[in-house]
């Protein structure tokens, strides 16, 4: 697959059918990569793909200018169709390289199970529902249900929706939504007083350095209402209240964006578990207007559209 | 370390806390343009309103309290100094709050910072002040000092200019050098309204066609970034070497004393290097993000 | 004078011994990341795993949001009052020695011509106990920046890793004080003396991430307006601030204040050159496309700084490249700098 990804990404370069290629390449720490943005058609031979390629690429879509070949995941491909709905992105200039996404290994998720850091780990290696992890000589395996973000665990739609080419086989999802669910079925076990506690002590840790923000592609406003003055809606201090308000407003504003893609969650320096506000959010919109976004280019944004018939049961 | 040494700068701290304020109170607030207010103050503390004294070309950080904090050169002289007065061109947050102030409201005073322009060097010399709508706020003061000490200078030239006559500020002291015979004063507007009856042009054309000496000069320039870079070219080309062009720089603060990082052109914070640069110095600058 | 050691079995008694008399901060886990935490009183687990923590220790001097004064108004006018300061001293357990290093950097800006009220006090109150690494990441390159992993003079005490002791070291006189009257600890035999020197060199030489400060200072003075190079070198960051409010020497700051019925107070946060309105002001922005803020970071802390200061502004800890979400590397960038603009 990765050799055919980087003949297609070369191809299209030579025949200028693009300006740029975004993929992914390795990265300088072990078990990671890099998202690649390259015009050179001899930066091509780069690109990988293997069960590391965690970035959602299309984050870099509005900001670059030209026609982008563009690799894509599952949960990419739907982020690329939700800009499209909104206008962000043309259809026509961007030429989608999907990769049917067997999943994406969460480092931290390995580094707990075995006790070690990444670092000290030799190698990890994907053999088809299991993952062998080597420290010296000695071999140590688990189930992928284990050892797989939490979004992908529960990934209803990983091999992308749309593309132009498509990088082999459609694959099939694990979708264990239980342990997708998990965090978030927790919190909804608690009494409010509790959920208020576990939120404050939560975002008492955010430094606001909005990596969340600017890793999600569906956040793509040139001018974040953080950072308007007049009105000044929130603080940029700190303080868990107006951190916790940050969070809740995005995620109200990407609501029908949003593709469980994870990435807040990962980039989160301080470990905070964004996903179960996004998460909770994405489920919210599905159970309240039976909508997955991305799945459609020609639809309307959700929350541009009203129909007649819609639930009304939480006006009350 | 090429950072300047500023450990022998005036300094008026409260309760030897750089970032404290002090309280002044508005005494009399003047409108200039439909933007751009005048505010005069002073300390509320006794003892503070008789010792407090800056150089010209120096800053302050004004404060409304819960709003916040911005930075503005002090537009009054220290040869007159029974208050202190601040041009305001209301922009943003805390400019719109200080606009809906009145007499007699308290503002958070911290000052005052930066460098000062030469005095020494400007000395003995023909001054030509070149100034862009509220750019005349920080040369004002100087002018003032110039003016109030006339005999240390010889020529003074002094060519202003703003978008529309609306936008003159300050109109109370060209109306004042204007009448002052050792003082030769051009105004100019980008364009006129029916009843401007003065010079139409940009300013930097106008110091063209004034053409002011370069013999034994000094230039002293403020104004908008665009201004500044269109003047420079033409003062070289009347024969200023650029150790004779004088300006102070605008950048966004916050602390006013190079600690908080945002001001920095390369390795020169403009709060403690500046506000007052020559071109000579400019023309170094890493970066031409001045 | 010998040295002095302590067995790692020891280090409880001794922290809960030290937490009588200063808050003693120590690493933990509790939060799912390795933080420096109030001490819990248990068990000295930590030294099993503890590799660095993700806030550095300029978090504990310079916090992510610190109150400067706060304000109140009535018919009299506005009545401005400090916060008042916490009197315990503090005693940081385990800090490594580019972390301490950092701290000896950043005291050069607080303390330059206008002293920082807030940053200096803690400082001088502060206890400095030294951990020496034995396991050095492959993110770190504290070497090329002259730092030993387990060697510091930037702290009050180093401990060095001997094997079931640590060998310790008094390198203040602050730290002389504290170990004297501490349970546990013997003398050191120059054997002792001769493990603890292999540890040294063992930690120097598992550091196998280079940079070259030397070629690095040439190429810099020419490749600053090489716009070519930084839109491709910046093209792949997202403007988060990350890399810059997990940088131990990273000191900018913006101040805000905080109303709310009449009652309110100045606070300072952590801010970032990365962030595009960072140097935004109403008419115009210097920095308004990406790789001026990129370009601007990787000057600021190896051109501008030792130009003012003498020192590269970094210590090697490896946080930003790390963290980073998007695997942006700043040895990667000194690497291939150019050599002509």
């Amino acid at each position: 697959m990765e050799q055919r990804l980087r003949q297609e990404a070369k191809t299209l370069l030579e025949q200028g059918k693009v300006d740029y290629i975004i993929g992914f390449e390795q990265g300088s720490l072990k078990f990671t990569t890099a998202p690649l943005i390259t015009k050179d058609k001899g930066d091509t031979d780069r690109l990988v793909i293997n069960p590391f390629i965690v970035n959602n690429l299309s984050v870099y879509l509005t900001d670059i200018e030209g026609r982008v070949g563009i690799v894509a995941k599952g949960c990419d491909s739907r982020s690329i169709v939700s800009l499209i709905q909104d206008n962000k992105v043309n259809r026509e200039e961007v030429v989608i390289i999907g990769i049917p996404c067997p999943g994406i290994i969460d480092l931290s998720k390995i580094e707990q199970l075995v006790g070690k850091d990444r670092d000290e780990l030799d190698d990890i290696t994907r053999d088809g529902n299991r993952v062998v992890v080597t420290v010296g000589s000695k071999k140590k395996d688990f189930p992928i249900t284990e050892v797989l973000f939490d979004n992908c665990l529960g990934c209803e739609f990983p091999t992308p929706q749309e593309y132009d080419v498509l990088l082999g086989e459609p694959s099939t999802p694990v979708a264990d939504k239980t342990v997708s669910r998990a965090k978030i079925e927790t919190l909804e076990g608690m009494t409010q007083e509790q959920r208020w506690q576990f939120w404050e002590e939560e975002f008492s840790r955010c430094i606001r350095c909005y990596a969340c923000r600017n890793i999600c592609p569906a956040c793509f406003c040139q001018r974040c209402f953080v950072e308007e003055s007049e009105p000044q809606w929130i603080l940029p201090i700190p303080q868990w209240q107006d951190n916790l308000i940050f969070q809740a407003i995005r995620n109200i504003h990407v609501a029908g964006r949003c593709t469980d893609c994870g990435e807040c969650d990962r980039a989160c320096p301080v470990n905070i578990p964004l996903r179960s506000l996004t998460k909770e959010m994405y489920d919210l919109v599905d159970e309240l207007f039976h909508y997955k976004s991305g799945m459609d280019k020609d639809a309307p944004p959700l929350m541009t559209a009203y129909e007649a018939e819609e639930a009304e049961d939480f006006i009350r | 370390m090429t950072i300047t040494d500023i450990s022998q700068r005036r300094r008026f701290l409260a309760k030897d806390n750089v970032y404290l304020p002090h309280i002044t109170i508005v005494e009399k607030i003047i409108d200039e343009t439909p933007t751009v207010r005048t505010f005069h103050l002073n300390f509320k503390d006794e003892k503070l309103k008789k010792e407090f004294t800056f150089d010209s070309g120096q800053f302050a950080e004004l404060s409304v309290f819960g709003i916040g904090e911005a930075t503005f050169c002090i537009s009054s002289s220290p040869t007159r100094s029974d208050h202190l007065e601040c041009a305001i061109n209301k922009v943003g947050k805390v400019t719109n709050a200080l606009h809906r102030l009145g007499v007699g409201a308290e503002i958070g005073f911290r000052g005052p910072y930066g460098n000062s322009f030469p005095l020494d060097f400007l000395q003995g010399k023909n001054l030509v002040f070149v100034a862009g709508g509220i750019g005349l706020a920080p040369l004002r003061s100087l002018i003032w000092n110039v003016l109030d000490n006339r005999d240390k200078y010889k020529n003074i030239d002094i060519i202003y200019g703003a978008r529309s006559p609306a936008d003159l500020c300050f109109k109370y002291d060209s109306d004042a050098w204007e009448k002052d015979k050792t003082v030769s004063m051009v105004t100019t507007v980008d364009k006129g309204d029916e009843n401007w009856t003065g010079r139409e042009g940009f300013v930097p054309a106008v110091l063209e066609q004034v053409a002011p000496s370069a013999n034994n000069a000094v230039a002293v320039v403020c104004g908008p970034p665009i201004m500044i870079r269109f003047t420079f070219p033409v003062l070289e080309k009347l024969g200023f070497a650029p150790e004779q062009m004088i300006t102070t720089l605008e950048k966004r603060m916050k602390c006013g004393v190079g600690k908080c990082g945002r001001c920095n052109i390369g390795n020169l914070y403009v709060c403690r290097d500046g506000p007052v640069f020559t071109y000579a110095q400019i023309k170094n600058f890493i970066s031409s993000e001045y | 004078m010998a040295n002095r050691k302590i067995n790692k079995r020891d280090i409880e008694k001794l922290l809960n011994q030290w937490g009588q008399e200063f808050t003693v901060l120590a690493p933990s886990k509790e939060s799912g990341i390795a933080t420096m935490s109030k001490w819990n009183g248990k068990h000295a687990n930590f030294l099993d795993w503890y590799r660095n923590t993700v806030i550095p220790p300029k978090g504990n001097f310079f916090p992510s949001m610190e109150r400067m004064f706060n304000f109140q108004k009535d018919k009299e006018g506005y009545h401005l009052e400090l916060p008042t300061s916490n009197e315990q001293k503090q005693l940081i357990f385990g800090i490594r020695p580019c972390d301490a290093k950092s701290l000896a950097i950043l005291d050069m800006t607080f303390k330059d011509a206008y002293e920082d009220p807030y940053y200096l006090p803690k400082r001088k109150n502060a206890l400095l106990v030294g951990l020496g690494c034995t396991n050095p990441c492959d993110s770190c390159f504290c070497t090329s920046l002259g730092i030993n992993p387990a060697e510091s003079s930037d702290v009050d005490l180093m401990l060095i890793d001997i094997g079931d002791e640590f060998l310790i070291e008094e390198v203040t006189d602050k730290g002389k004080k504290l170990i004297a009257a501490a349970s546990g600890v013997e003398e050191a035999s120059e054997a002792d003396e001769a493990k603890a020197k292999e540890a040294k060199e063992a930690s120097y030489n598992k550091v196998t991430r280079k940079i070259d400060t030397e070629d690095i200072k040439r190429k810099l003075s020419s490749s600053f307006d090489n716009q070519d190079f930084w839109e491709e070198i910046a093209a792949k960051c997202i403007s988060c601030g990350i890399c810059t409010f997990l940088c131990p020497t990273c000191y900018c700051f913006d101040i805000n204040d905080e109303l709310a019925k009449g009652l309110g107070a100045r606070f300072r946060s952590w801010d970032s050159c990365a962030f595009p309105i960072y140097t935004k002001m109403p008419m115009e922005n210097p920095r308004e496309e990406k790789w001026r803020r990129v370009r601007q970071k990787v000057y600021h802390k190896y051109g501008f700084y030792p130009m003012n200061f003498g020192v590269i502004a970094c210590t090697g800890c490896g946080r930003c490249i790390r963290q980073c979400p998007v695997n942006w590397d700043i040895t990667q960038t000194l690497d291939i700098l150019p050599a002509e603009a």
